[in-house]
């Protein structure tokens, strides 16, 4: 695009790239923002620590969504092989007396 | 992808992209102070949905995806405090400190007339033309960046161009 202007021959859009030429940010911002996205990214893996200990407090979130109630059953069913056990000894012990 | 891998990608992506933002904030709300707080906002704001956009973005270049949240953000600032650029860019200041000793022996008086002239087009039209000579960016990211088709795309940077040089020109011939 070649016109006539400011008495010379111009291209508009190469006067355009050096017009709009990108422009450095300054070295204080570039640290200041790094420094407040790292204690965003510390913060918020605080924060997922934090949930998961409490979470893991409550037995409802030990195992989540669909398995929760086949390790129910698993549980259980252990639980009440031990109690089993358990009775089997006690009549045992019982016996021995 | 686990939250080390996303932020290791966050943070690749904020080196690559910080000048483009900058200069696209800067452009855009034409004074330094205001250009860090929407460069801070953007990035901050990035951050937050940074997930999904991965998710969402097939892979493709997430550039436009930044460019289209500080647009957001400029319009919200302009929103809020009911007001234009509260200064036109200072053609003296800015020609000092974004060009070369040489480009300004070579042509100031017509870098400052083209920045005068960008700073009077619309809102859209000018946002274009920084995305495409600031950025560097292809109708393509324009287009994404602005939330528009590539054709509309293509019309507006050409309507933009031809409107720069009506006004530059009728600015030389009132100079």
């Amino acid at each position: 695009m070649a016109e006539t202007l400011f008495g010379s021959e111009f291209d508009l859009e190469a006067l355009l790239q050096r017009a709009l030429a990108p422009v450095d940010p300054p070295e204080n911002l570039s640290k200041h923002l790094e420094q407040t996205l790292t204690s965003i990214a510390d913060l918020a893996e605080q924060e997922l620590e934090s949930w998961e200990l409490s979470a893991m407090r409550d037995p409802k979130n030990w195992i989540p969504g669909i398995t929760r109630p086949v390790a129910a059953a698993a549980i259980g069913g252990v639980a009440g092989a031990a109690l089993v056990v358990l009775q089997v000894r006690g009549r045992l012990r019982a016996a021995q007396r | 992808m686990d939250k080390a891998t996303l932020d290791r990608e966050f943070s690749d992506l904020y080196r690559a992209h910080l000048k483009d933002v900058y200069s696209y904030a800067y452009y855009r709300v034409g004074n330094h102070h205001d250009a860090e707080d929407l460069t801070e906002q953007t990035f901050l704001q990035a951050y937050r949905h940074f997930e999904r956009a991965v998710a969402e973005s097939d892979g493709r270049p997430l550039r436009p995806w930044l460019i289209r949240i500080a647009h957001n953000l400029a319009a919200n600032l302009y929103r809020d405090r009911s007001r234009k650029p509260q200064t036109p860019i200072d053609d003296t200041q800015h020609l000092r400190t974004v060009h070369t000793t040489e480009d300004l022996v070579e042509g100031r008086d017509e870098l400052a007339r083209i920045l005068e002239g960008v700073q009077q087009l619309p809102d859209d039209r000018r946002e274009a033309l920084i995305m495409r000579f600031a950025l560097g960016m292809d109708n393509r990211e324009i287009a994404r960046a602005m939330g528009r088709t590539d054709g509309a795309t293509k019309v507006l940077i050409h309507r933009a161009i031809k409107q720069l040089e009506q006004i530059v020109q009728t600015q030389g011939a009132a100079a």
